[in-house]
């Protein structure tokens, strides 16, 4: 699965970051940057988690 | 005893991540979702910032958007399970262990996850004895649903002026909205805005904002709307009366637990979990429905990210028990309105003025901490982008960790 970012949606809450560390991080300027966009198994659940925490919904795990 | 069936009464963001956690544990069993709602589950925080503001009525052009209304929706559910919406749970039998539907139907369980939410609180709690105006529209408008999002943003088109009931976040932001495009707007509070929620250094913050864009503020105590075929009419308990066009109420919400009544589970009308989300050892509960234990008592706790975390806890809860991991709440609130963003890790309302105050780019922008005897502190981002583990990390650093306050110029 691929984690796809809405960046115009994303409002820097940065809760993604708390649920999936290893996969994105908000930059100096806030910016969300997913550093792992391909995921699968371990952290495959990490990535849904992410995504579900999300309150507006920038991220979706779509089919790579 | 083995789960085969486990339901889910609620079909908001508790329900949702309860059955995304039920299936991530390894749960395989049918899976059904009671949804009052007619909607898959969608954002509720973000119904007053996106909803408001983008004001245009304008589709964007994908053919399926809510009147042209984008931000509140979340990603499909994948939990596959069996989804009843527009359904309510009309009753709970836990010696059957069967859940009795609205309309007659009946969801046998073993097990039986309680995410039912909360609804708005109103003045007039049944629309007033004159029930809807003639055109139909309601006379006192919550801010709750998708629904009450779409009527509140089709009453603005016209600019009505606006009385806001509620000086909490939710009131506060359909205040700036409402000021936003273009109504005049006042908002009646007993207490200064937010203070209730973010302590008055913050509550000063942002209420000196709010006037700046154009609000009036009212005192006058608790409010009592007052039928009316013209506008909306609200007498306050020291006598004013105040009219307006529309009048939204934002005076908090209450848990959903009607439905529960006669079950037992109920105590002073209060869903009282343990820490693992537990009422019995086949039945949970998550969310702004259920009340957790905390530091400061037993509480409800109606945010989003609580929600989330307690759902996790819940579901682990039904299947695993004691094993289980404990609820352990790291708060986590957010708030816009009136050209601020705020974003807050730890407990607020901080009393009194911060430990450190570190300006960020634009003469809004700040980075604020309050120590905390106990260990842990609050740390608060005005219109300053920071990721919310560091937000955390200054939270947590304590108050010995960090520089004195520097001078403050706002």
């Amino acid at each position: 699965m691929r984690i796809e970012l809405d960046r115009p949606r994303c409002e820097g809450h940065g809760l993604c970051e708390e649920a999936a560390p290893k996969l994105m991080h908000l930059d100096d300027d806030g910016e969300l940057v997913i550093d792992v966009p391909d995921v699968d198994g371990a952290e495959l659940a990490a990535a849904k988690a992410a995504v579900r925490v999300c309150p507006v919904a920038a991220l979706r795990l779509a089919a790579a | 005893m083995t789960m085969r069936r486990i339901v889910v009464v609620g079909n908001g963001i508790a329900g949702l991540t309860a059955c995304d956690s039920l299936r991530s544990a390894g749960y395989d069993g049918e899976l059904t979702v009671v949804g009052a709602e007619r909607h898959h589950p969608y954002s509720r925080p973000a119904l007053s910032k996106a909803l408001l503001h983008s004001g245009d009525g304008n589709s964007d052009g994908d053919g399926n958007s809510n009147d042209g209304l984008r931000a509140h929706e979340l990603p499909e559910p994948t939990h596959d399970a069996t989804v009843l919406l527009g359904v309510s749970a009309a009753g709970l039998d836990i010696e059957a262990r069967v859940v009795r539907l609205d309309g007659g139907g009946e969801l046998p369980y073993d097990g039986l996850v309680i995410a039912s939410g909360s609804r708005a609180k109103r003045l007039a709690p049944r629309q007033g004895a004159a029930g809807p105006r003639r055109d139909g529209s309601p006379r006192e408008l919550t801010l709750r649903t998708i629904e009450d999002a779409i009527a509140l943003r089709q009453r603005l088109a016209d600019r009505p002026s606006v009385l806001v009931i509620g000086g909490g976040p939710l009131g506060m932001e359909v205040a700036s909205g409402c000021l936003e495009v273009g109504c005049e707007v006042t908002l009646v509070s007993d207490v200064r805005p937010l203070s209730r929620q973010l302590g008055e250094h913050l509550s000063g913050i942002f209420t000196t904002a709010a006037v700046r864009h154009g609000l009036r503020v009212v005192g006058g105590g608790k409010a009592r709307f007052i039928d009316s075929d013209a506008g909306g009419r609200v007498a306050l308990a020291d006598g004013t009366e105040l009219e307006a066009d529309l009048v939204v109420t934002a005076i908090g919400d209450e848990p959903n637990v009607e439905w529960l009544t006669g079950s037992n589970l109920l105590v002073d009308g209060q869903l009282r979990v343990d820490s693992r989300g537990r009422l019995r050892s086949d039945i949970v509960a998550a969310g702004d429905v259920a009340a957790f234990p905390t530091r400061r008592g037993v509480e409800r706790i109606p945010l989003w990210t609580s929600a989330i975390d307690q759902a996790k806890v819940a579901a682990i809860g039904l299947l695993k028990g004691d094993a289980a991991p404990e609820f352990n709440f790291q708060p986590y609130f957010w708030t816009e309105g009136f050209g601020l963003s705020l974003k807050a890790v730890g407990n607020t309302a901080v009393v009194g003025a911060p430990d450190y105050c570190e300006p960020g780019n634009d003469p809004d922008s700040l980075l604020l901490c309050w120590g905390n005897q106990a260990g842990s502190g609050t740390a608060v981002a005005i219109n300053y982008r920071i990721p919310i583990p560091k937000l955390r990390r200054l939270a947590d650093a304590g108050p010995g960790a960090l520089r004195p306050a520097a001078p403050l110029k706002l």
